[in-house]
């Protein structure tokens, strides 16, 4: 071997662990200091500056499309806003002109489309079990509009005009069966654009007898489980054209 | 072509630091990004898609855990999460260190070792350099830097494949090192 100095020795450890040739413990020992000690996380870096652009020679590839999927499980997001994919009903021109909302809207849930199908681009095929809802405020103006994808489980609320509302309430969506309890489909953002997940107990009850229905709850959601503040929107519930 | 690819890369490092304030968006239209470069970065230390696939999850769960510890003085967010990718793998494969040494890599025998065309035409200013500077290195030395970084395998497995005593190995590689930095650096 030949010999070198300290400085030598030292970086050539942090090159070592960056190159990859170091055994288990030896390189945990450096992972450690990495953490530890900001001399070594700058040497370490730099030679990550040095070396990782190897990896530009390397051809890219496609990760198979449940890669996304578990990634978002094991980090637990709740299903209401995982980006699963939903082109054709978001993309539909056709249904948000049938909903009739305006462009600003349209903007919007085009930029929540590209969020959402970007990951998994593969087009599903659109089941003809699409049911809309527009959900009008007391003032008479719609606020909001709902679209549920029943073959996805899924509810998008789109802001239409939505009220000003305080900030100290939260905005809860309440599906009413015709004769029923109000079951609550959850709280929702009233100036975005909201995924929200159906559950069993929700999808049984969708269709036209039944109605949507906004109320103003503490933050967070009724506590209850039932509403408790004022009632300050609703909406009938019917089929969407063919998307 | 340095243009976009810098516009592209102050992108990612916008979108990681967003995703270190656990901005799920940021985090998908990351991924969008860059899953392709690290999947293949993954396929190509692993061999095995299933376990590529399992340290690209991991891989993912841990951008977004310790997005807010990216530091985009210290290095470009594609250059930090490759790494992180590449640490991964690298774990994964000192887990069944006593895999199969099957493949020799034959120092002496192996394909000369140009850059791919693809790389030759898309690659951006810093693999050039750095191309630059293994090409002044001698060529066991070039050789078994590159066989190091993209099989993640220790000294000792290095040596064993090359059918090389370990010290020679060490030598070949620390030297190479030292070379590099010295050329990188000034």
């Amino acid at each position: 071997m030949n010999t070198h100095n300290d400085d030598d020795r030292n970086n050539l450890r942090y090159a070592e662990y960056v190159l990859g040739v170091l055994d288990a413990d030896t390189r945990a020992a450096v992972a450690r200091e990495v953490i530890e000690n900001v001399e070594a996380a700058t040497a370490v870096a730099r030679w990550q500056r040095h070396l990782i652009p190897l990896t530009d020679t390397l051809p890219d590839a496609a990760p198979p499309a449940h890669v996304w999927s578990r990634i978002t499980q094991s980090l637990k997001w709740s299903e209401a806003r995982q980006p699963a994919p939903r082109r054709s009903l978001l993309e539909s021109l056709r249904l948000w002109r049938w909903i009739g909302v305006g462009a600003s809207v349209l903007a919007a849930a085009c930029v929540v489309v590209l969020i959402r199908t970007m990951a998994v681009p593969t087009p599903q095929i659109v089941a003809n079990t699409v049911m809309v809802s527009s959900i009008r405020q007391t003032n008479g103006v719609v606020g909001w509009t709902a679209t549920m994808d029943l073959s996805r489980k899924e509810m998008i609320v789109v802001a239409a005009s939505p009220t000003a509302y305080t900030k100290d309430r939260s905005t809860q969506l309440w599906l009413i069966p015709h004769g029923g309890k109000p079951i609550s489909v959850g709280v929702f953002k009233p100036n975005d654009t909201n995924v929200m997940s159906l559950s069993p107990s929700l999808l049984s009850q969708l269709g036209p007898t039944a109605i949507l229905a906004v109320s103003l709850e503490p933050p967070g959601g009724s506590p209850t489980g039932q509403p408790t503040g004022p009632v300050v929107a609703q909406g009938q519930i019917g089929a969407a054209p063919d998307v | 072509m340095s243009v976009t690819r810098t516009v592209d890369q102050e992108e990612l490092d916008r979108l990681l630091q967003r995703v270190g304030d656990h901005d799920r968006e940021a985090f998908a239209e990351l991924y969008r990004r860059s899953s392709p470069r690290l999947y293949g970065v993954c396929l190509r230390m692993l061999t095995d898609p299933r376990e590529a696939e399992e340290v690209l999850q991991e891989a993912y769960v841990s951008i977004w855990q310790r997005g807010a510890t990216f530091e985009p003085g210290r290095a470009g967010a594609m250059t930090w999460m490759v790494s992180l990718v590449r640490n991964k793998a690298i774990d994964r494969l000192r887990q069944h260190a006593n895999v199969q040494l099957d493949h020799d890599f034959a120092i002496d025998s192996i394909a000369d070792d140009e850059p791919t065309p693809v790389a030759t035409v898309e690659s951006h200013q810093s693999y050039r350099r750095l191309e630059e500077c293994l090409q002044e290195l001698d060529v066991h030395q070039r050789r078994s830097i590159r066989e190091a970084f993209f099989s993640g395998n220790t000294y000792h497995e290095l040596a064993h494949r090359a059918q090389v005593p370990l010290g020679t190995m060490k030598s070949w590689i620390r030297r190479g090192l030292l070379q590099l930095r010295t050329c990188l650096e000034t």
